[in-house]
């Protein structure tokens, strides 16, 4: 192997840009030493010097809270926004807004069919009826309670279905065998639940004649 | 004066662990094309045999091929048995000739070859069959981890042997990377899998909750770096100056590149669980290591490219420099990308996400995967004396293989961005999420085909390379090569004492103001302060020094590498030190004494049971248990006032943790919930039992458009509630507060638990279609010691807690640099709601 003839033999190189050839090969490998690039040594350098620069920041002069800190009050934050959705709504809803306004409107319905197939159908089955159809006429038993049986559990009002998604079964109900449904306002903005009610409600002709002339 | 010898290098070794190193990584990257098609089809996980064999097979899912099992093949089959040979081929082929001498014994040389073959074989039996310590990485049964301990030490010692007897004074930069590879790694391995048996073929590891997590990612990391990276490194620096007959860019590089690399890498594992219950000290340090990594990451990567520099031109025609190349520069993108990703606030967007698996595979397969195809184009035409043959195969390898990554690459960028910004995104407002989980799976379906298809195309390369040294080496005659070499007497090496190099001003200087930053990091408030100013001193002291004696300073270096074994002690300490900062601590503080807020309640020995079950079908592998201090986390996962982010206490007493790394699915950690009214034991979470039975047999029918395999076999099996007692009394053992039982209590325990989760899944409707006439009593004793029930019990247990009040301490803790903070941080304000 051989060098360009312009390159001293040497240990290491003795200022910027230079360079020169180790004195040493190794199975025929032989060393050039040529000094960092600055901008190598910027990255370096910054990087090092962030170490203390941030400790210090943190640990010693106090800047930036605590992770606990600041997830505890953005939450708190959140939690008055999701209360104060839910007043709004609830200021101006009742049964016969629900009935006239709300279930009446195709979109609104339309919306809540959506908003059930994506959330609701695990419990409540394809056709409200908590039941799945196994495909050979068989079907069986889903956790949640028929919502298409004339039978409304918590109240029969579409206000009282509202409450019901919104907060989900009451504390001082045993469930359905212990099935218990998930407080939906949680996750849920209240115009889903209105959505959903106005879904469920469209299903339900006999049930909720209002909504429907 | 000088005495000459003949050696005969052996080269029948590297001929082993390359074909090995072949072999290995082709069934590794096909178990990884499989699983990748598992994402995108439930059916690839056992379904697709039904079709493949005429109905033959029959089933939804076959056990032995699901994701959750067969993911754990692929990592460790890539890593360890693909690059682990590859690895040691390269070290076995350069080190001889480094040191100018033969393998210090053939049979120490066999025994680690067979030995390591042994190993991976049992893993590849094991993983499958869902034996399993549940730990990424880490997941082999400890006989096996036993096995792998004896066979690195023989390794090591068939090493160091060699370097004893080398015939060459310094040693080169490779050897130095090998050395920190070898001792690195046993030191990792060994602590992150201390265990206590509870049979042949299960174990707990001995950290549990935080403790087992900043262990576990203190290992991860760090195989990626003294098993992925610094071997690799080693293999570079001879094998491209090698191939371009161009010398090595910058000796200097190399010392700051080695040294910076070893002793950084080891402190930046808790980047892995950053913005997570982890103690905020650690999550920073691990955040800024992981940037200070950078710079000598890429001046490996420079030291690298530069070193064809005037061979460039052989680019065009060569397909080896140009697996070089393209190694070195995806080994510069993911370091980049490694250091951007530990940016606590980058990370709160990426993790957990597969932005994640992107990273990491265009560096395992840019990096590794050509760094290897590279080498053994290079190798193969020596090894068996002939020409390689055919140098187009091997360009067409390369333009098949470079496509596939960046297929596989983009995909995953798009599919991980994409999705950490629609898990965080939220309605108008910001007060409801906007998606749900299964809504952003969907979104991200068309990129999971693009890196199956991508993944493919790597494995297409990868066969032609098997192809192409398979001919080569049939075309040839293996032929082992050998040299004159001129003989070293002991008194021309070796001859720095130990004393002698602790003495010496740049050692006894860095170990002083490292000593002095450490303390800074622990002392309590005003202390600390005096000591990073001491610290300081120290540092501009040592330049000031460095400045006027630096020829001694070079001097010393260059002594330093002519004796391995005083080098070596240093290595090790530079490796070892950023654990020990960091682990040791966590042991003595983070601890069920010191917990304030909140506990985790004790498993039932049912939940127990259903616990291991978890972890053996490695239900890790996509769910996390772990709700980081982040709003979309929270929302999504925590949103009651009682639920919230993960607390350290909460998964104190899990052997092994299981905070994940990954989603696919979604977060499991307050999947469960309270006890049931008017029973026992009974708990109803989130999802009822019956919802949890069915997913379990079809998660489709509970969720559509889930990509989750089913779980058949569940439903089929009974659960081991034999073996419980062993298990408890091991975790007593461990320090988890299990309350006094005898072993037929325990068993008994199961059993009741077992029947009354069984009644409730009955009454509801439960129903097994294979099995549809059963009467009542008859289904519920069948489900009652079934592992589905098992499993059911422990979901709906997740995130039990107790709250444990104390009164919050006035003074700081020792070792615990938060405290100190939370002494001075003034209380939060919140709004009042």
């Amino acid at each position: 192997m051989s060098s360009e003839p312009e390159i001293k033999v040497a240990s290491y190189a003795d200022g910027k840009s230079k360079i020169v050839i180790r004195p040493h090969e190794y199975d025929g490998i032989q060393e050039y030493d040529q000094t960092l690039p600055n901008w190598w040594l910027f990255i370096f350098y910054g990087a090092i010097l962030f170490f203390p620069l941030c400790w210090l920041a943190y640990y010693q002069l106090g800047f930036m809270r605590p992770d606990e800190e600041v997830i505890t009050q953005k939450m708190a934050q959140i939690e008055m926004a999701k209360a104060k959705d839910l007043q709004d709504m609830m200021a101006h809803l009742d049964n016969s807004v629900l009935n006239d306004k709300w279930a009446k409107d195709a979109t609104v319905v339309a919306n809540g069919r959506e908003t059930y197939m994506a959330n609701c159908t695990a419990c409540h089955g394809q056709n409200l009826d908590a039941k799945m159809d196994l495909g050979n006429g068989q079907s069986v038993p889903l956790p949640g309670l028929s919502l298409v049986d004339g039978q409304w559990k918590y109240g029969s009002q579409p206000m009282d279905l509202f409450k019901l998604i919104n907060l989900g079964t009451p504390p001082e109900s045993a469930g359905n065998n212990g099935a218990r449904m998930a407080p939906w306002g949680q996750q849920m903005a209240p115009i889903k639940i209105v959505e959903l009610v106005s879904f469920i409600m469209s299903q339900n002709p006999k049930d909720f004649p209002d909504a429907h002339n | 004066m000088s005495t000459t010898t003949t050696i005969t290098y052996d080269d029948r070794s590297v001929r082993r662990f390359m074909i090995a190193s072949l072999c290995w990584g082709i069934i590794g990257m096909l178990v990884g094309v499989l699983a990748a098609t598992q994402l995108s089809w439930w059916q690839m996980n056992g379904k697709f045999l039904e079709t493949l064999t005429f109905g033959l097979f029959k089933a939804d899912g076959l056990s032995y091929i699901t994701f959750g099992r067969i993911r754990p093949l692929h990592t460790n089959a890539v890593i360890f048995a693909f690059v682990g040979n590859m690895a040691f081929a390269g070290i076995y082929y350069s080190t001889q000739r480094l040191c100018k001498v033969r393998t210090a014994s053939d049979w120490l040389s066999g025994i680690h070859f067979w030995g390591w073959q042994a190993i991976i074989l049992g893993a590849a039996l094991s993983l499958p069959a869902g034996l399993t310590r549940g730990k990424e990485y880490a997941e082999l049964i400890w006989p096996l981890n036993i096995a792998v301990v004896v066979i690195w030490v023989v390794f090591g010692v068939n090493f160091f042997w060699t370097l004893a007897r080398r015939n060459e004074r310094a040693l080169y930069v490779s050897i130095w990377f090998y050395i920190a590879t070898i001792v690195t790694i046993a030191m990792l391995y060994i602590v992150n899998h201390l265990s206590i048996p509870t049979s042949w073929v299960h174990s707990y590891p001995i950290f549990g909750g935080v403790q087992d997590g900043l262990v576990q990612w203190w290992y991860g990391h760090n195989a990626v770096a003294f098993f992925l990276t610094t071997p690799i490194l080693g293999i570079m620096y001879y094998f491209i100056p090698k191939a371009a007959d161009r010398p090595v860019y910058s000796y200097r590089l190399s010392i700051i590149h080695f040294w910076a690399l070893v002793f950084i890498y080891i402190w930046a594992g808790p980047h892995h669980l950053l913005n997570t219950a982890l103690p905020k000290w650690l999550q920073y340090l691990g955040m800024l290591f992981s940037l200070m990594l950078w710079a000598p990451s890429w001046a490996g990567m420079l030291n690298g490219l530069l070193t064809l520099r005037g061979a460039w031109d052989k680019l065009r025609t060569d397909p080896i420099l140009k697996f070089f190349a393209a190694a070195v520069t995806f080994y510069g993108m993911a370091t980049f990308e490694g250091p951007l990703l530990s940016i606590r606030a980058v990370n709160a967007l990426s993790h957990y996400t597969d932005w994640t698996i992107g990273h990491v595979h265009s560096a395992a397969l840019g990096w590794n995967g050509f760094m290897a195809a590279g080498m053994f184009y290079w190798l193969a035409p020596r090894l068996w004396n002939t020409k390689l043959w055919s140098k187009s195969l091997a360009n067409m390898h390369f333009w098949i293989g470079l496509v596939g990554i960046l297929l596989y690459v983009a995909a995953m960028w798009a599919a991980g961005i994409m999705q950490g910004l629609m898990l965080s995104e939220t309605n108008p407002g910001g007060a409801t999420l906007k998606y749900e989980f299964l809504e952003t799976l969907q979104q991200i379906k068309i990129f999971y085909i693009f890196r199956s298809f991508g993944g493919a195309l790597y494995l297409l390369g990868f066969l032609m390379c098997a192809v192409n040294i398979f001919m080569t080496a049939r075309s040839g005659k293996a032929s082992d090569v050998s040299v004159e070499v001129v003989v070293l007497n002991q008194d021309q090496k070796d001859n720095m004492r130990l004393g002698e190099t602790f003495k010496s001003d740049p050692v006894t200087h860095i170990i002083l103001a490292l000593a002095f930053m450490i303390l800074w990091i622990f002392l309590p408030a005003h202390a600390d302060k005096a000591a990073f100013a001491v610290a300081v001193i120290l540092v501009i002291r040592a330049v000031k020094l460095f400045k006027k004696n630096g020829t001694q300073w070079s001097d010393f270096f260059d002594r330093l590498i002519e004796n391995y074994l005083p080098f070596t002690v240093l290595i090790f300490l530079a490796a070892a030190i950023g654990g020990a900062v960091q682990i040791i601590p966590s042991l003595l503080v983070n601890k069920a004494v010191n917990v304030e807020d909140r506990m985790q309640v004790v498993y039932t020995p049912l939940e127990l049971c259903g616990r291991d079950l978890y972890v053996s079908e490695g239900c890790y592998n996509c769910h996390s248990q772990m709700i980081r201090t982040l709003v979309p986390d929270v929302m999504r996962y925590g949103p009651t006032e009682n639920q919230g982010y993960s607390r350290l206490g909460e998964s104190l007493f899990d052997h092994p943790y299981q905070w994940g790394s990954k989603r696919t699915g979604p977060d499991l950690a307050r999947e469960g919930g309270a006890i049931a009214k008017d029973s026992k034991v009974l708990r109803i979470g989130k999802r009822d039992n019956l919802w949890h039975f069915n997913h379990f047999m079809n998660p489709r029918q509970t969720s559509p458009g889930s990509n989750m395999p089913p779980y058949p076999w569940l439903f089929d099996t009974k659960a081991d509630l034999k073996e419980l007692p062993k298990k408890i009394a091991v975790q007593t053992q461990l320090g988890v507060p299990w309350p006094a039982m005898t072993g037929d209590a325990i068993e008994q325990s199961a059993r009741d638990q077992g029947m009354e989760l069984a009644e409730s899944l009955v009454k509801a409707g439960a129903y097994l279609p294979q099995k549809p006439n059963l009467s009542h009593d008859e289904l519920r004793n069948q489900l009652a010691d079934s592992k589905v029930v098992a499993m059911i019990a422990y979901i709906q247990k997740l995130g039990a807690y107790q709250e444990v009040e104390k009164p919050t301490s006035k003074e700081g803790r020792p070792l615990d640099p938060d405290s100190y903070r939370r002494l001075s941080s003034p209380s939060p304000k919140v709004e009042a709601k």
